[in-house]
């Protein structure tokens, strides 16, 4: 097995890192002595750690920021120096420290709301950093996140980063994003590192995350970090808050659709915290009321629990877990349930004040399930997976840090068991083969200051990919899961001619990929810099699903012998800059992306329980370029940003021989998620210490989608003829909507907090369409264009509080 | 099976409204559409039978273009010639010596306007109707009457399912194709859920046996013909190819399918 190899290529890594960097250290300057400062940076309130803060010395003008853990290392010679810590939202620290030996320093930072009757500390502008190399990067702190307009009150962290460059989903009510024209299948979703494979309740309507266990999030659009793989297009990292481990303290809300109930607080004071949130919807209760409706439910629920245990400044202890469902029942014999689970145990580990480890054991789950006793069945179906992986970060100067570790992940895919629900079904009880793969990866990445102007990362993951028995692997004539017809020009299932077996844990078909990671930064000036960067992802899993956004019963499966992984590469440059005192800055950057292995489906694929995906998928390629602007004001009672993104995103099938036809004719075609142009802006405004406005407008081109050429009539049906896919498009998709946040005045002096938050989602009453169908009118025997439309104007109200 | 997720998904949209809304839409050159649907009813000699031929038209167009003056003949393997002649002027090709025969191979020709157009079937046999079920039950809008058409498939054979059901005239009629994965061998059933069916109201239910070919067909055709066309949660939809080829000019294929079935229908009155 490779996990033997890995160990060891680990423990070279690791040995040699540390003798090879800290010997070139030596020599360079014998003369003068280095220190590390490190430690730990928290919020004073409530002992949250802070993720990202800027720890920096005057002097030197270099600096460091916190890691997903709040620690930070900086190695500079010894000396008298300035330190600056910096946060966005908290009030900027100086410390005079004197570095004649290695320190361990924790601080901790005020947040700028909590002094309001004191003296107001400029706070940390929220500009970007144009000296380090990470671009394509966009963080929104959860504040942010809730001061936004959304729809019936329900703060919602996956419809916020919509608003962002690059980022679009396929509309109201959608489940999923999309990040520079890739498929909302090709997004690594990380909640405290683990992966989450559904992120919408209510076939979209809202995210999983319930925003008040969020502490912060963090979205990869490219130059992805070696540390990160299994996706193509993108990361989402969402950190959980850790608990208060200070006092005990209570928050919630209540929503038109949800409640929110969040309690937190120390088990052993400054050292063991514990957190529990809770959120479900309601809207089904009213259902009880009425007599014809008592017996349907249609809710959701999740709880996000955390524990953290600091044993010594050395070690931390981290266990944390999500579980969320949605129900969906017709009196009792229609019952729909679906949802995520995880559960993980981190270890931090510090080696030494420049070496910080984190090892994970993860697992994580996704569950669909179907009972319709009507026809006398049950369904369902999943994905498993056991994750160990092994962190390590290692500030070996102030010139470099590097990121190197192991992961490994086994996968159990439950495409489906269909069993009789009752004792007189006709269902034949039947399981669809289950599948097990494994992934293990390896990675290195350098931070390496090369001057002050030039700052780059580069970095390279080896990842092997093992879909396992035990497992019967249809055979094919010619090895063609799809046969193709010449005379029709139609690709059909092919028949297996024979079937292999594969025993337990035997290897059916492996791959290993290189994936250089590479960006860069150049300062031009102080404020300005210009930044490149390429990456290389690739994708094992691939997301069964043929419609523009995801929907819960679509099934994940792994690559094998038919069906290739997904190979994206990417090149993105960017001009970064923050002009008049750091109050605004702009982001500009274009991108070019290419996907090998886009799966794309034959015409009228049946995915729903399909033993053999392979039939009915062809392998073809995806496609996007584009360029995205970002104008953001920082500082003042009035802040946002303006997004701009001109992009295209098109995929291409051709035939596998020159005798296909492929699909679309084997021309490029813009793929369900094109959307030319998209425009968001998005403003928050404080009138005083009692209002608070915030704004969204969005607009965007409309989603592809393919409308009739003509008609004919079948069986006295009106039967639409359709041409080209995606040859059509919807009509442009906008809306407006406004928020206000009452902060009552008498929450001054007193334990109890409360606002209330009043929206209107899309004000003007904007009917975007979801859709547009073409069919013939039961009452006229007319055809007609009808569209379908999920919001008008909604209006919207919640109350937050805390204790 | 496929039809059940389908509600699942629309299901949703119990929160949406919909609106009629004016699309400009292109047409394109008509094409030959053949409905070449031979159907034996079990208990007729199956003698009568036709074949209608039209072309694409205008989405929004309130009439369908005829194909007059095509020659339309149907062989079987054995070298029988059934000739369908057409009522002038309709489109319509009837043939009143038809021989039906279950399982039997049949090549259909058609020369219309210079172009030779060719398919080859069988005739699949269907098993029988037993007897229907009637429940009532809860839907999420109220109560909801539920008939099932029993039958019992054979487990020696892959089968495939048309079945129509006609709950009140002038009606769209309501098609929907199964396949015997699930329920091989088993006794099993048709349904319809009709939140308009009253006591005494008659409904025809009538099963055929299909190819796969026919059932793969209509698994996309019927989909065009319901509410598809674009949406979040709905596959693109496609130009659908029948099993009927133009041999004078191979990517000039027409629309339609050529398809013989054996066909039970019962009539059932709601209790």
């Amino acid at each position: 097995m490779p996990f033997r190899k890995i160990t060891l290529a680990l423990l070279i890594l690791f040995i040699g890192t540390n003798i090879g960097f800290s010997q070139v250290q030596n020599n360079n300057e014998p003369a003068k002595q280095k220190f590390t400062l490190s430690g730990t940076i928290s919020d004073v309130k409530n002992n949250e750690t802070l993720i990202g803060v800027n720890v920096s010395i005057a002097e030197l003008k270099t600096g460091v920021t916190t890691n997903e853990y709040g620690f930070y290392s900086l190695t500079v010679p010894k000396g008298n120096y300035t330190l600056v810590i910096s946060y966005i939202g908290f009030q900027t620290r100086e410390e005079t420290i004197s570095l004649e030996r290695s320190i361990k320093n924790n601080y901790k930072l005020t947040s700028n709301e909590q002094e309001l009757k004191e003296v107001v500390i400029m706070g940390k502008k929220n500009k970007i950093n144009t000296r380090s190399a990470e671009m394509s990067v966009n963080k929104l702190s959860i504040s942010t996140i809730k001061k936004m307009p959304v729809v019936l009150g329900e703060v919602d962290i996956l419809k916020s980063i919509l608003l962002l460059p690059g980022v679009t989903n396929a509309g109201e009510g959608a489940s999923g994003f999309n990040v520079r024209g890739g498929g909302a299948d090709q997004n690594l979703i990380l909640l405290d590192e683990a992966t989450i494979f559904n992120s919408s309740h209510v076939f979209g309507f809202f995210s999983v995350f319930n925003p008040d266990a969020i502490k912060d999030l963090k979205l990869y659009k490219g130059g992805i970090p070696a540390r990160f793989g299994g996706r193509a297009s993108s990361v989402l990292e969402i950190y959980q808050k850790d608990g208060n481990s200070n006092k005990f303290s209570m928050n919630g809300g209540i929503g038109l659709i949800s409640s929110r109930l969040l309690a937190e607080g120390p088990i052993v004071k400054d050292k063991a915290s514990f957190l529990a949130a809770g959120r479900g919807s309601y809207a089904h209760l009213f259902l009880k009321l009425s007599e014809e409706q008592k017996d349907n439910t249609a809710y959701f629920y999740d709880l996000n629990t955390k524990l953290t245990y600091k044993i010594n400044p050395n070690n931390n202890l981290y266990l944390s877990g999500y579980f969320g469902r949605d129900v969906f029942g017709i009196s009792k014999s229609f019952i729909n349930t679906y949802g995520n689970a995880t559960l993980n145990l981190r270890w931090n580990h510090l080696f030494s004040d420049k070496l910080f480890s984190n090892l994970s054991l993860i697992y994580s789950d996704y569950y669909y399930g179907l009972k319709i006793d009507q026809v006398g069945f049950q369904w369902d179906s999943g994905i498993k997976n056991y994750n160990l992986k092994y962190d390590f970060r290692n500030y070996v100067s102030d010139k470099i840090k590097l990121n190197f570790g192991v992961s490994a992940i086994y996968f159990d895919f439950n495409p489906g068991t269909l069993s009789p629900s009752k004792p007189d079904s006709g269902i034949n009880f039947d399981q669809l083969d289950k599948k097990k793969a494994f992934e293990s990866s390896l990675y290195l990445d350098v931070e390496q200051k090369i001057s002050s102007n030039l700052n780059i990362n580069y970095g390279i993951r080896s990842s092997m990919f093992y879909r396992l028995g035990e497992s019967e692997i249809s055979v094919y004539k010619n090895d063609q899961a799809v046969i193709y017809n010449p005379n029709t020009k139609v690709y059909s299932e092919a028949t297996p001619i024979g079937t292999k077996s594969f025993p337990k844990n035997k290897a059916i078909e492996s791959f290993n990929n290189l994936e250089p990671r590479f960006s860069a930064s150049y300062s031009l000036t102080d404020n300005k810099s210009i930044k490149v960067s390429y990456n290389r992802m690739v994708q094992y899993l691939q997301l069964i699903s043929n419609t523009s956004s995801p929907t819960p019963l679509d099934i994940w499966t792994p690559s094998d012998s038919f069906i290739k992984p997904q190979i994206a590469d990417q090149v993105a440059a960017g001009y970064f800059v923050n002009f008049n005192d750091d109050n605004y800055s702009i982001e500009a950057e274009s991108f070019y992306k290419v996907v090998k292995n886009r799966l794309d489906y034959i015409d009228g694929a049946n995915l729903i329980a399909n033993n053999n995906i392979e039939r009915i998928i062809l392998n073809g390629q995806l496609r996007t370029y584009g360029l995205e602007l970002m104008v953001r004001k920082n500082k003042g009672d009035f802040s946002g940003w303006i997004s701009y993104t001109l992009s295209k995103s098109e995929q291409q099938t051709p035939g596998r021989n020159a005798s296909e036809i492929g699909i679309n004719n084997g021309n490029w075609y813009s793929s369900a998620y094109d959307k030319m142009h998209n425009l968001a802006v998005t403003g928050s405004y404080k009138l005083n210490e009692k209002w608070t406005f915030g704004s969204n407008f969005a607009l965007q081109s409309g989603q592809p989608a393919t409308f009739p050429n003509g008609q004919y009539n079948y069986l006295g049906l009106t039967i639409p003829s359709y041409g080209l896919r995606n040859a059509n498009r919807l009509p442009a998709y906008h809306h407006l909507d406004i928020s206000a946040t009452l902060t009552p005045r008498k929450n001054k002096n007193r334990n109890w907090q409360s606002e209330w938050v009043f929206s209107i989602y899309n004000i003007y009453n904007r009917m975007n369409a979801a859709s547009i169908n073409f069919s013939q009118n039961q009452d006229t025997g007319r055809n007609e264009a009808v569209k379908t439309s999920i919001f008008g104007i909604v209006p919207g109200v919640s109350y937050n509080f805390k204790f | 099976m496929k039809k059940i997720f389908y509600i699942i998904i629309t299901s949703f949209l119990i929160f949406s409204c919909t609106e009629v809304v004016d699309i400009p839409l292109d047409t394109n050159s008509p094409k030959l559409v053949i409905e070449a649907t031979i159907i034996w009813q079990k208990g007729t000699v199956g003698n009568e039978q036709k074949i209608k031929l039209s072309t694409t038209t205008d989405f929004y167009s309130n009439t369908i273009p005829a194909v007059s003056n095509a020659i339309v003949v149907v062989k079987n393997n054995s070298g029988a010639t059934f000739n369908f002649i057409e009522t002038p002027n309709t489109g319509i090709y009837v043939c009143s010596d038809f021989d039906p025969e279950l399982d039997k191979t049949y090549i259909l020709t058609i020369v219309n306007k210079g172009q030779t157009y060719t398919a080859t079937e069988t005739l699949k046999p269907v098993a029988p109707i037993t007897d229907f079920t009637q429940e009532t039950i809860q839907g999420f809008g109220g109560q909801v009457v539920n008939i099932k058409a029993n039958f019992i498939d054979p487990a020696a054979t892959e089968d495939f399912y048309l079945f129509n059901y006609k709950v009140k005239e002038g009606k769209k009629p309501d098609f929907y194709v199964s396949d015997d994965k699930f329920y091989n061998g088993n006794p099993f059933f048709s349904t319809v859920f009709d939140d308009e069916l009253k006591v005494n109201n008659p409904i025809t239910v009538t099963h055929f046996g299909i190819s796969k070919g026919y059932y793969e067909y209509l698994n996309i055709l019927l989909n065009l013909a319901g509410n598809q066309g674009g949406g979040p949660f709905q596959a693109p939809p496609v130009a659908v190819r029948g099993n009927i080829i133009n041999t004078s000019n191979r990517d000039d294929f027409p629309f339609g399918f050529f398809s013989l079935s054996e066909s039970d229908t019962k009539n059932y009155t709601v209790e």
